[in-house]
């Protein structure tokens, strides 16, 4: 929409510079530290005359046991952890519809919401170790004789506090979407389909599930590559090896031996390609998104 | 049966607190005591001890939170006026752009960019860590005002501007006001993801700025676990206070969750 | 109505990319000088220039008690000559090493961020090989009159010479910390009878995860017990002595494991979480170098009151730690006046006197009002009196050794 105004700043010109200081920090930020990031990868050292550029780096990954396990683990726990938040969520969500309720509902997964991952990490410590509340639960019962008794559930080999943690605050999450998608009139849909004679199976399928697909999907894909990307959580739940790949990219930084710093971008540089991935999939799913949001 | 069910979930979404709850008042709580065995304000004490790092951590977590909330609401109001009321060819490829760094991991760009930081002297600063932050919030402050210039009704606007009404007094008295909810809402989730930022900070901050997540970090790995849930509750509390002030401007806006699960 | 066109904010952007790289790229690189040297001797003039301050103290931060004398005792004592005192905690005394580095690649060889580093070992020495060391200022000091130079702990750090580049601060001596109501005195004897015990008990024992400092000695002290001492790895680095201990290392860790916590298929990340298994419970016993902080541990119900000390016979293993100034550190006569304060009996008294840390300083060259008060500190029954902590002291191996084993335990006994 454009302004008959007496101003003659032209369209395009009034655009750049409303788009210009948001650009500039995606530019020196995101996109001069993802090259940078790339380049460093490759040997570039900045400040210092004797950059060799050679792709070691890459090469010392592949034959790295401690990547290749990370990669594994990075993918499992993200993959999860985003697979059960959004089935709980969506299963939330539609009960809370049906069993109405609705303001309470809000006020606790907003709640849950509030709550910071690192927060999170220490109620799930606190809650799921073998000398945690429910191991002594399970000792209180009889269910177990010692923490050693008590299944390992965090610093585990499988990631399970790790998703624990996501799942919980990822749920909140996608179920707060789903809620929001469910009411915008697809109540009005499901009664019409129902009127039909659709039973209770079809209303859901040809009714409900395109009407949440949408924005739950798009939803899904940000959970999947924000766990893939973050470091606190992984950390704090995880085992020192196999770690997840943002641990293994900063324990690689940190190494005093600055040969390691190379590896330590290459990580960071894969990492970025697996997220890369998502964001295409995830800029399909939005294509589809409903019209008024962006 | 239904409603067994709901009454778990919604009871499975805040009960994990509870255990954080009771650990802050715990002297002594070993395996395999349900109840700790006795109770101190130690913990509690830590937070108000001027000898502890957290009284200044909390004021540089508040401090740089409004930091970067402000200007990323400054950067994302002009950005979400031309993404949300102008039809433009690279509008998608403009959307894609704004919306990556939200999706790429911050380690990386951070990795990045901090030996240049280091050059400029913005490594260990409290500015550095500021700009540093930036680049997640933006673009949640510009979708965020996206979605709102998108719904907003410029008649507004053309009539003020033909009242005689210059383009800022228009912007102050006629704009603002009628985004008063999205700016809300932006400045809001901006301070709420600053306020948890922890790599970021630990990369460009160095260790020398102090926030309370880089507190928490260190407190969550040692064996003094009443301190680190009393610390735990001083870093949880604000969010929950603000979100909740905040919780009716939130309900059904799924561009704005969008930036809640990022916490 | 013409249409926008599709370049103008994708040609901003790109631009704008590309600016931000050239600038940052293109400034010019200042030459990385060697470091400015600190000139002690004219002490009136270092407290001159410290006076208004501020020391960046880069220091582990895992132990509670110590952070708390630190903030207290040590903060005032510079407060009162002026300098304010910035204690940054690091989880590992390897990321402040690596900041140093990290400004020196970036050019910044003066105006460093980083003052002061409480370090040894390997630290030590890599900051050694790449120059990062400001020299020559520690026989400056005025309380420098207090330390022993001739002692070979004092004037080699892990093996490296420390020609005057750090000053020393503390002693660590090694000690086992078990669980008295758990374990009995004849299972604590020695580093056999510890296993046999952990073997009798699987998953009540185990080390932090390599290169953990203390977890490293735990592994040395298992090195030691099964070598029969230090001994036969001498400096410099010999290849083959090290893989003829190695080789009688590795499978030795490697059946412990099944005893150990988890059985051994992962290990705690740092010496914090494997105090936080203690204290949760979880295991009984686990090794330290500072033994003198587990009364304060125990006095806030952190462990419990049946909390003991034993040192394995074979020896426990001691060294002393120091305080290094880089070359580039902005605020160096500040940190001068902190060493100096370290170094000062008074300080080293109260260090005593809180976590039972063993002075760096030679008590026979403090007064005798000094010594007596030493002699009479008060001491919990959770910590071993001095005597027997340094009774059967061995030293520490060359850094060499100690960066190839951490290196060696990732491949052999993590990594299985």
């Amino acid at each position: 929409m454009s302004f008959s105004s007496s101003r003659s700043v032209p369209r395009g010109l009034r655009i750049l510079l409303l788009l210009t200081p948001a650009l500039v920090v995606v530019a020196v930020f995101f996109v001069g530290g993802v090259s940078q990031a790339v380049a460093q990868s490759f040997g570039y050292q900045p400040f210092l005359p004797s950059s060799r550029w050679s792709a070691d780096a890459y090469r010392s990954l592949w034959h790295d046991p401690a990547v290749r396990a990370s990669l594994g683990l990075t993918i499992r726990v993200s993959v999860l952890s985003t697979f059960l938040a959004a089935i709980i969520g969506v299963a939330g969500a539609l009960l809370i519809r049906r069993v109405g309720s609705r303001t309470w509902a809000h006020a606790m997964f907003q709640a849950n919401l509030a709550v910071p991952h690192l927060v999170g990490a220490l109620c799930m410590l606190l809650l799921l170790s073998q000398s945690g509340l429910l191991s002594r639960l399970s000792h209180a019962t009889g269910l177990t004789s010692g923490p050693a008794d008590f299944p390992e559930l965090t610093q585990d080999r499988f990631g399970w506090g790790i998703i624990a943690e996501y799942v919980w605050k990822e749920t909140a999450f996608i179920g707060v979407i789903a809620l929001a998608a469910l009411n915008r009139g697809v109540s009005e849909l499901e009664d019409a389909a129902r009127l039909l004679g659709a039973g209770a199976g079809q209303r859901f399928r040809h009714v409900t599930l395109p009407a949440l697909l949408p924005s739950v999907s798009a939803a899904s894909v940000l959970v999947m590559a924000f766990v893939a990307g973050s470091y606190e959580v992984p950390y704090l739940l995880g085992r020192p090896y196999p770690a997840t790949l943002p641990v293994v990219a900063l324990e690689y930084y940190r190494d005093v031996d600055l040969t390691a710093r190379p590896q330590a971008m290459a990580v960071a540089v894969l990492i970025t390609g697996v997220s890369v991935v998502l964001v295409a999939a995830y800029f399909t799913l939005t294509s589809r998104l409903v019209r008024r949001e962006l | 049966m239904r409603r067994a069910f709901l009454g778990l979930l919604l009871a499975g979404l805040l009960l994990p607190l509870l255990p954080l709850l009771v650990w802050v008042v715990s002297g002594t709580w070993r395996y395999p005591d349900l109840l700790p065995s006795d109770l101190t304000t130690r913990g509690l004490n830590l937070l108000g001890d001027r000898r502890t790092p957290v009284l200044e951590g909390l004021l540089t977590s508040t401090v740089i939170g409004a930091a970067v909330s402000l200007v990323a609401c400054l950067i994302g109001f002009p950005a979400g006026r031309a993404l949300g009321l102008y039809r433009f060819r690279g509008r998608r490829v403009v959307q894609f752009l704004l919306l990556a760094p939200v999706i790429v991991p911050g380690l990386a760009v951070a990795l990045g960019i901090q030996v240049f930081f280091v050059r400029l002297g913005l490594s260990d600063s409290v500015s550095g860590v500021v700009l540093v932050q930036l680049m997640p919030t933006v673009p949640y402050a510009a979708t965020v005002f996206g979605a709102a210039f998108a719904n907003l009704d410029v008649d507004y606007e053309r009539q003020a501007r033909t009242l005689g009404a210059g383009p800022v007094r228009t912007l102050l008295f006629v704009t603002v006001p009628l985004l008063r909810p999205a700016i809300v809402v932006a400045a809001l989730l901006t301070f709420l993801i600053s306020w948890s930022e922890y790599v970021m900070t630990l990369l460009i901050g160095g260790g020398q700025v102090k926030t309370l997540p880089l507190l928490l970090f260190a407190a969550i790995g040692s064996s003094d676990t009443t301190a680190a849930a009393a610390l735990a509750l001083l870093v949880v509390l604000p969010p929950l206070l603000l979100l909740m002030a905040a919780a009716p401007l939130l309900s059904g806006r799924s561009g704005a969750m969008v930036g809640v699960g990022r916490l | 109505m013409s249409h926008p066109r599709l370049t103008g904010p994708w040609l901003a952007a790109g631009v704008l990319a590309a600016a931000a790289l050239m600038v940052t790229a293109c400034t010019s690189q200042s030459s990385t000088t060697a470091g400015q040297r600190v000139d002690s001797g004219d002490w009136d003039s270092v407290l001159a220039q410290a006076d208004g301050q501020t020391v960046n103290w880069y220091m582990y931060g895992g132990d509670d008690t110590l952070n708390g004398f630190i903030a207290g005792y040590v903060a005032d004592r510079l407060a009162e000559l002026g300098v304010t005192l910035n204690q940054v905690r690091v989880t590992d005394t390897a990321d402040a090493v690596n900041k140093v580095l990290g400004e020196k690649q970036a050019g910044r060889s003066s105006g460093g961020s980083v003052d002061a580093i409480w370090i040894n070992g390997e630290n030590f020495a890599t900051g050694v090989q790449a120059d990062l060391w400001s020299c020559g200022w520690v026989r400056g000091l005025p309380n420098s009159r207090f330390v022993d130079f001739t002692r070979p702990a004092v004037n080699n750090d892990f093996g490296t010479p420390v020609k005057g580049c750090e000053a020393p601060w503390q002693e660590a001596d090694s000690a086992l910390v078990y669980d008295s109501d758990q374990l009995s005195e004849s299972d604590v004897e020695s580093v056999s009878s510890l296993l046999s015990w952990a073997a009798a008990h699987p998953g009540r024992f185990t080390y932090p995860a390599l290169p953990d400092f203390t977890g490293s000695m735990a592994v040395r002290t298992i090195l030691y017990d099964t070598v029969g001492g230090p001994d036969s790895l001498t400096d410099p680095f010999d290849e083959d002595a090290y893989t003829a201990a190695a080789n009688r290392l590795w499978p030795r860790l490697n059946a412990i494991e099944h005893s150990l916590w988890r059985g051994g298929s992962t290990y705690p990340r740092s010496q914090a979480a494997v105090e936080k298994l203690y204290s949760d419970g979880e295991i009984d016993a686990f090794f330290t170098y500072g033994p003198g902080a587990v009364a304060d541990q125990v006095k806030k119900g952190v462990y419990p009151d049946s909390t003991r000390e034993a040192v394995l016979d074979g020896g426990n293993i001691g060294n002393v730690s120091f305080l290094a100034i880089p070359a580039n550190a902005e605020h160096s006569a500040a940190a001068l006046v902190l060493a100096n304060i370290l170094l000062d009996p008074e300080t080293q008294l109260a260090l005593y006197e809180t976590e039972g840390i063993y002075p760096a300083i030679d008590l026979e060259r403090t007064d005798k009002q000094t010594q007596q008060a030493f002699a009479d500190a008060p001491r919990s029954l959770s910590v071993l009196p001095l005597s027997t902590l340094t009774q059967h002291t061995q030293p520490e191996l060359g850094s060499d050794y100690v960066t190839r084993l951490e290196h060696d335990w990732k491949t052999n006994v993590l990594q299985q």
